[in-house]
């Protein structure tokens, strides 16, 4: 059974478009003008047990909306949905026992009460006594020190901790992370991200990640989903997508002395290589590989053959981001 | 079972964080006593000017005021869903309440409930007795267990009608003031209703029962039995009442479209 399994899962929405000035106001009073947006457009998912995968898009891209329908907050307009093998909407309340959820910019916990007190509210809530689980997740997190405050007073970092645990006390088989890493420091990012991946690993826990900062997916995912205006334009492996879209590689170089860019051309003419030009350090140049045909070494055999005089090198890999942000430019 | 042992634990750490607020528990009671004591001087000033109102003397509209602040005080304990738009809708609280297994509903009044305002209920019976050491009534045995029949009856009219127009708001974005306006129609239920045009006594009656909570069955209690009928309906209208605002709700959570991130 798959964790996930949505089929032309639609969502619409009815937007109450007002009119302009006073006049239209006044219209508006008699005769509203609705708009039917689409949300999420025909969008089909299919997540096994056990995967982690990151679901990305732009604000606006209908991210939100396809999270609030997986888990059972909204009622989808069209499509089939099964998850954990409930109609999320439908079966709710047997079916959130399955699911946790962490929704990094709202508080899960109860904002006045200590944080130990919640996660034993929430026990009681899931009708689960699981004190060997808990108070590993509450080493593993480090939060220890500060189960007797209350989460008011909790810095973003230390809440954040303490949602994730409370989002798992009742060990759920799938986990929604929306933007769980959203303003933290990098120390308390690497510590979430290890405690998922234990999570990952020892349960099976099946993991969506909804998030913009892409080095979380990096980290963590295996597999990622890309949404554009309610529509799926990826799906498949990270290395894949780095591969199709990749501008492929670049070399740094920095050379002994001066050389001229049309003589580094010409060198490297029969190979799909552009080469460019520090404006500061004239030492400096830098070669964009087109595509994946050409490996760096290639382009190097030919240069160090020639006699250029190479004093150092670096050779840069294209960052998701950069792809991302591409393939959202050119649509 | 289940639900009534998340509850109490909702009221434990209710009562923890409450308590950590002394100054604050104390302020409300003694605003609460206040609010209490005008109405009752209204009572007063109004009972200085004529002996009689529409055939109610002034021991009995006391009374009827009284026992109108059981039902009353046990309504604002359990449903306190005044801010609801803003707390769930607006700031998004209601995602996640659906994200837990328990009915929303159910969730959204023990995390808004106020125990300190049963308070109320023994103000009530103080008034309550107050009017009666004035009367000369007669208590049959099952009279209290009927007190706390029509009482219950009462608070399920008061949390339908309210949980009704709070479920508007799961409807629509747009904030509505339509509460306050039924809250200031509420009132109207603890004076007697036959003081009153025939079309706010059917409103009172049919439309917005309010009636139900105050004066019918305490006019029941005074021995008045003219509206017996009435009284005995109060359960009943009760039970219908939150039935209709729990179906209106359920339906209400089908279209809830979500706060936007």
């Amino acid at each position: 059974m798959n964790a996930i399994q949505a089929e032309k899962l639609t969502k619409e929405f009815q937007i109450y478009q007002s009119r302009k000035g006073l006049s239209g106001a006044f219209r508006d009073l008699f005769n509203r003008n609705y708009r039917t947006i689409r949300a999420v457009n025909e969008v089909n998912i299919s997540i096994p047990q056990g995967e982690m995968v990151g679901y990305i898009g732009e604000n606006g891209a209908g991210k939100s909306t396809t999270i609030k329908m997986l888990t059972g907050i909204l009622q989808p307009t069209s499509g089939d949905l099964k998850v954990n093998g409930f109609d999320p909407h439908n079966q709710r309340e047997e079916f959130v026992k399955t699911i946790g959820v962490v929704f990094g910019q709202r508080s899960q916990l109860w904002w006045d009460i200590a944080v130990q007190e919640s996660f034993t509210l929430l026990q009681k809530v899931y009708r689960v006594d699981n004190q060997k689980l808990l108070d590993r997740m509450i080493d593993v997190l480090n939060i220890g020190e500060l189960l007797d405050q209350p989460v008011r007073k909790l810095s973003l970092g230390q809440r954040m901790r303490c949602e994730l645990v409370a989002s798992l006390i009742h060990q759920p088989s799938l986990l929604f992370l929306d933007e769980p890493t959203i303003g933290l420091d990098v120390l308390v990012k690497e510590n979430i991200r290890q405690f998922l991946r234990e999570m990952n690993k020892e349960f099976g826990t099946t993991i969506l990640l909804t998030t913009h900062d892409l080095t979380d997916i990096e980290a963590l995912c295996s597999r990622v989903i890309m949404l554009d205006k309610g529509n799926i334009i990826y799906d498949g492996d990270l290395t894949r997508l780095k591969q199709e879209w990749g501008e492929g590689k670049k070399i740094h170089l920095e050379l002994d002395q001066e050389v001229s860019l049309s003589h580094l051309g010409q060198l490297t003419e029969s190979l799909p290589v552009t080469w460019s030009k520090n404006e500061v350090n004239k030492n400096l140049f830098t070669a964009q590989l087109k595509g994946n045909s050409i490996t760096a070494s290639e382009v190097l055999s030919l240069l160090v053959t020639s006699g250029v005089p190479i004093h150092e090198m670096q050779i840069q890999e294209v960052s998701t981001e950069e792809i991302v942000r591409k393939i959202y430019q050119e649509g | 079972m289940v639900q009534l042992q998340i509850f109490g634990q909702y009221l434990k750490q209710y009562m923890k964080a409450r308590l950590a607020y002394r100054l604050d528990l104390i302020v409300k009671f003694i605003t609460d006593l206040i609010s209490q004591s005008f109405n009752l001087i209204f009572i007063v000033v109004v009972f200085g000017h004529t002996k009689q109102l529409g055939g109610w003397s002034q021991a009995e509209v006391i009374f009827i005021y009284g026992y109108f602040l059981l039902p009353w005080a046990i309504f604002g304990t359990f449903f306190n869903l005044w801010s609801f738009n803003d707390r769930y809708i607006i700031k998004g609280e209601l995602d996640r309440v659906l994200t837990r297994p328990v009915h929303s509903l159910l969730q959204i009044i023990m995390e808004s409930m106020t125990p300190e305002s049963l308070i109320g209920v023994f103000t009530g019976l103080a008034v309550m007795g107050y009017g009666a050491s004035q009367l000369d009534l007669y208590w049959a045995w099952y009279d209290p267990i009927l007190l706390i029949v029509f009482t219950l009856g009462g608070v399920l009219v008061y949390g339908g009608i309210f949980i009704a127009l709070t479920s508007i708001s799961l409807y629509t974005d747009s904030k509505t003031d339509i509460q306050p306006i039924v809250f200031n129609v509420s009132n109207y239920g603890r004076y007697p209703v036959n003081i009153y045009n025939r079309i706010v006594q059917f409103v009172l009656t049919w439309l917005l029962p309010f009636a139900f909570v105050g004066f019918y069955p305490a006019s029941y209690l005074l021995d008045r039995g003219d509206w017996r009928f009435y009284a005995y309906l109060t359960p009943l209208v009760g039970v219908v009442y939150f039935a209709i605002a729990v179906l209106l709700w359920n339906r209400g959570i089908r279209h809830y479209r979500g706060a936007g991130n």
